[in-house]
């Protein structure tokens, strides 16, 4: 594989205090609504019994994977691994099928099941505010962090620091930098003070998921193809049906917002 | 009640573009024209935060008239580019469902929540004419003003001495009073500043930095450990900053001062102290010497439950790191009458290593010496005396601080006299002070009530006109200095409805009573203006930039011979002020009360997404705030046939709340735990109301009589399940 310099975080759980700043400037920068989040607290938090007790969590989010299932499952090519890092989503082309939920190792894509599939419901997740890439601001959550305990750059030379920190204090870290490797190579890098699985991240072989799920994916082309034709159509009567239902609620929107200014 | 945001509060949050060209909105005219909004209305404008008092500064996104994110400024020491979760949310606080945008006058019975809507005109109108009739009847004494640390409390304290009131309560006196007093009585200063760069050793007792965050501080602290810095932590509870410490000690509530004592007691015992520094900078030590050597480890361990040996090789830990070793000197594990001692021996802890100029030194600050300000003729004299017993009881307590449960107990009684109109800004002592029956009853004997607030807070919901502020994105407030730089509040954007500046409601009022000479300046800008007269710098500059720096102070000051402010000029282990007041000017142990049988230690202590009293109704902080539940341990709860979960029924010696219980393996077992600022009663707040309990309805009012504080610990509870119906 050729090398690309790509952005990853690198995410420290010694200098975390789970204070969640990461997570409000998410929800704002990336106007997520209240009953949806892109980060989430990981980790069993009080770990041990009073009074031998360890605290560890971890803001959870899309791994970024060099080789994303979710891209390798999605029959619609609506998520894409970009050069600079972020894996990102194209909610013109998503029909919906949710196959990228099933196939992510980390659990991350949601769906929007309020909304349902009839609603319009798209996957969302983490897209490692190529908003502000582009602008060249670090991620939200990164750019807050009180502590340091998130970091972006490099990934190359992410992992060199993650080894360094490793290496100087040898009795503080879990010998591991967790996404170096997991499912083929992650864009969000762990270290950690306790096993990986207390953070409530899975055990995860090398091998990208895709390299087993494209075999089996090769030989069910045909069929996919067909249930592709198939899950495009629905997906093009549920946009129809949609665009009028979001005129609605726009004046739905509008009409409550008169009734509040005259009270 | 919902707590979720739907779409539409987000709708709201982002605003709806606007169509046709771009006109910048007056707030955002200096950045527009320093080309930090582009033609489209977008970019940075630099300002300060508001959702605590650490300040920090901010660099608002505003979009086409509407502030859509807040950065921290990298610019700003206190900030330095990063946010904390309530800075981050700030904009939810700004664009709040249930902000107040109009006067409102009280039309119900108080506290019944009634209110209709006034012009400025008729609110200001009504408010002065009762502070006027007070007093003319009573004396401009029997009008009690009470406010809380922020930018615009330099012109509040200008409206009560120009009227007249000796009668000022802020919110130190339930916080950090023995911390002040102590300071005050050791270093001859309020609060030292701490440097964390060089730090080897430190001991926190109580303070809880990754959750009472103060955002470069807590940085400093975590980046400290990251370097290899070794810290001891004090807690009965296990919190996030239990977590980052290399030792835990789940001390016994009270004990707090025992410990430090026995640490005094081998340091000196041992010869363990900076003999140079002892010798040279401070006075009283070998008083101290004698008073210590019952205080062994041994004597200690029974009281706080910390091994001797953990104490005697922590007493040798930190001794050893010398002028790199630091015992925080500002807080405690649990607040009893005897913390002003605790507080006092962890200053002389640190007198003890010399660390005086590497990890203690002079107060930073909010001096705005460098600054100028309107011209004012002198203040009325002032022949009542204070309710709070500010200076006549409380001799050491600053009269700007006060003791603020005092004067709400000296409202009660009626001694030494009576008041009669309760003007508050910005604070909200319904919630905030302990016994919340009692400020209840105390607010009820007011013939009038006014609040200055930007949301309808329990006190607000208990006046009879509320004063509408602009957020702190929508306003001007007097500038202060940081270090050497000057740093700004500005708008970012124009104030919603009919909010107005605090500067403007005050100068209104002053001109209605007749005290406009004390408010010499023409709008905020005027005022600013004023301030920075004797600077060179022009507002216009300012607003550009966010800051200007003023000169350095000269080197040859920084290397001047330490200088305090005390009688002798040392550090005074042995206090010449308790000493003539007649209180142990050495600290010595003071027995706290304890629990009785069934009864549990009550603590507090803060979470990292709410400040104090007002924060609770930001939908953007609950989105990802903890459940406010009765922390107790598992094994304690499972005893008493308690899970997870359980309401149950917490009741003291004043009051009884009904919460959940969280069964946790956190807290010691004596213990239990009630986040505070919880319990809100005023439904103008419609995220907050009803949501959890709140401790003051639960703690007794015990004051310290040196310090004045409020002694928050010293409330025993018992805790039973209530079978849901």
């Amino acid at each position: 594989m050729k090398p690309i310099k790509q952005y990853a975080y690198l995410f420290d759980t010694t200098r975390c205090i789970d204070c969640r700043a990461c997570m409000i400037a998410c929800t704002v920068e990336n106007q997520v609504p209240m009953n949806d989040s892109y980060i989430w607290v990981a980790g069993k938090d009080v770990i041990g019994e009073y009074p031998n007790l360890k605290r560890a969590t971890m803001p959870y989010h899309c791994m970024h994977c060099l080789e994303p299932s979710c891209a390798s499952a999605c029959i619609v090519g609506a998520w894409q691994k970009r050069e600079d890092g972020p894996v990102v989503y194209d909610d013109t082309k998503c029909i919906g099928c949710r196959y990228c939920m099933n196939a992510c190792p980390f659990d991350v894509p949601h769906f929007e099941w309020d909304k349902g599939i009839a609603g319009g419901a798209l996957i969302t997740k983490c897209q490692m505010c190529k908003q502000r890439l582009e602008v060249g601001q670090e991620p939200a959550c990164v750019q807050t962090c009180p502590t340091g305990a998130l970091t972006f750059g490099e990934r190359q030379e992410l992992i060199a620091e993650a080894h360094k920190r490793i290496n100087t204090h040898p009795t503080r870290y879990i010998n591991h930098v967790y996404g170096e490797t997991e499912n083929g190579g992650t864009s969000y890098l762990i270290l950690s003070h306790v096993p990986f699985k207390e953070l409530g991240l899975p055990e995860i072989a090398p091998t990208p998921v895709n390299a087993v799920s494209e075999t089996v994916m090769s030989g069910t082309l045909p069929f996919a193809f067909t249930w592709g034709a198939v899950l495009t159509g629905v997906a093009l009567l549920v946009r129809l049906r949609n665009r009028g239902k979001e005129i609605a609620a726009a004046e739905v929107i509008e009409t409550e917002k008169s009734t509040e200014e005259t009270k | 009640m919902t707590n979720t945001l739907s779409r539409r509060d987000f709708l709201k949050l982002s605003g709806a573009a606007a169509l046709g060209g771009f006109i910048p909105p007056q707030a955002a005219h200096a950045a527009h024209k320093a080309g930090q909004i582009n033609a489209k209305g977008e970019g940075y404008i630099s300002t300060l935060c508001e959702m605590c008092v650490w300040r920090c500064g901010v660099l608002a996104k505003v979009k086409e008239g509407r502030v859509v994110k807040l950065e921290g400024n990298p610019e700003h020491a206190h900030a330095r580019g990063n946010l904390c979760p309530r800075g981050q949310a700030g904009v939810m606080t700004t664009y709040d469902p249930d902000r107040v945008l109009t006067p409102l006058i009280r039309v119900g019975k108080r506290g019944e929540g009634k209110f209709r809507k006034a012009s400025w005109e008729e609110a200001l109108d009504l408010v002065a004419e009762n502070m006027l009739s007070i007093k003319q009847k009573y004396g401009a004494e029997a009008m009690v003003f009470s406010s809380t640390h922020n930018l615009s409390q330099v012109q509040f304290e200008n409206l009560l001495q120009a009227f007249g009131s000796p009668n000022y309560g802020t919110q130190r006196s339930l916080c950090f009073n023995a911390m002040i007093v102590s300071n005050l009585m050791t270093y001859g200063m309020e609060e030292p500043a701490r440097d964390y760069s060089q730090v080897k050793y430190i001991i926190l007792t109580g303070r809880n930095l990754a959750e009472a965050i103060s955002n470069s501080e807590t940085g400093d602290l975590i980046q400290a450990i990251d370097r290899g810095a070794k810290m001891i932590y004090l807690d009965p509870r296990h919190t996030k900053t239990a977590g980052k410490a290399a030792e835990w000690l789940a001390i016994r509530p009270g004990t707090d001062l025992a410990f430090h004592l026995a640490l005094i007691n081998v340091i000196v015992t041992e010869k363990l102290y900076n003999q140079n520094f002892v010798s040279q900078y401070t006075t009283g030590f070998d008083e101290l010497a004698n008073s210590v050597r019952a205080y062994t480890p041994e004597w200690a361990a029974t009281l706080t439950e910390i091994p001797a040996e953990t104490i005697r090789r922590i007493a040798h830990e930190f001794s050893a790191a010398g002028s790199y070793a630091l015992a925080h000197n500002g807080w405690r594990t649990s607040n009893f009458v005897n913390s002003f001692q605790t507080e006092r021996a962890i200053t002389i802890l640190n007198a003890l290593v010399g660390n005086w100029g590497t990890m203690m030194l002079a107060g930073a600050g909010e001096e705005s010496g460098a600054l100028g300000k309107p011209p004012q003729p002198a203040y009325p004299r002032v022949a009542a005396t204070r309710l709070d017993g500010v200076p006549w009881k409380y001799p050491f307590v600053p009269l700007k601080i006060g003791v603020f449960q005092q004067l709400r107990d000296s409202i009660l009684s009626e001694e030494p006299y009576a008041a009669h109109g309760w003007f508050t800004s910005r604070q909200n002592p319904v919630l905030s002070l302990p016994d919340r029956q009692r400020t209840l009853q105390a607010f009820a004997k007011m013939d009038f009530v006014v609040t200055v607030d930007i949301i309808m807070n329990d006190t607000a919901w208990f006046s009879d006109v509320v004063l509408p502020e602009a957020s702190y994105l929508e306003r001007f407030d007097p500038l202060a200095m940081l270090g050497n730089r000057i740093f700004i509040r500005q708008p970012v954007i124009e104030p919603q409805g009919e909010a107005r500046s605090a500067l403007w409601i005050y100068k209104q009022l002053g001109q209605r009573l007749g005290i406009s000479d004390f408010f010499q300046y023409k709008d905020e800008e005027d005022y600013l203006r004023q301030q920075l007269a004797p600077t060179r710098v022009s507002l216009e500059e300012l607003r550009a930039s966010g800051y200007a720096d003023m000169s350095q102070t000269k080197k040859s000051e920084a290397n001047k011979a330490p200088h305090w402010n005390t009688p002798s000029g040392k550090i005074e282990i042995k206090s010449a002020l308790l000493a003539k007041a007649g209180y142990a000017a050495l600290p010595a142990w003071e027995e706290p009360l304890a629990p009785r049988g069934g009864q549990f230690y009550l603590l507090t202590g803060k979470g990292a997404r709410q400040t104090q009293f007002g924060t609770q109704n930001n939908k953007l902080l609950h989105k990802y705030e903890d459940e406010q539940r009765l922390w107790m341990n598992a094994k304690t709860a499972a005893s008493l046939g308690l899970k997870d979960n359980d309401l149950v029924e917490v009741k003291s010696e004043v009051g009884k709340v009904y919460v959940k219980l969280e069964a946790t393996q956190a807290i010691r077992p004596d213990c239990v735990y009630l986040m505070p600022g919880f319990g809100h009663i005023s439904k103008g707040l419609t995220t907050a109301y009803g949501l959890g309990a709140s401790d003051s309805d639960l703690h007794i009012t015990y004051t310290d009589p040196v310090s004045g504080s409020q002694a928050l610990s010293q409330t025993f509870v018992t805790v039973k399940k209530v079978e849901r119906s």
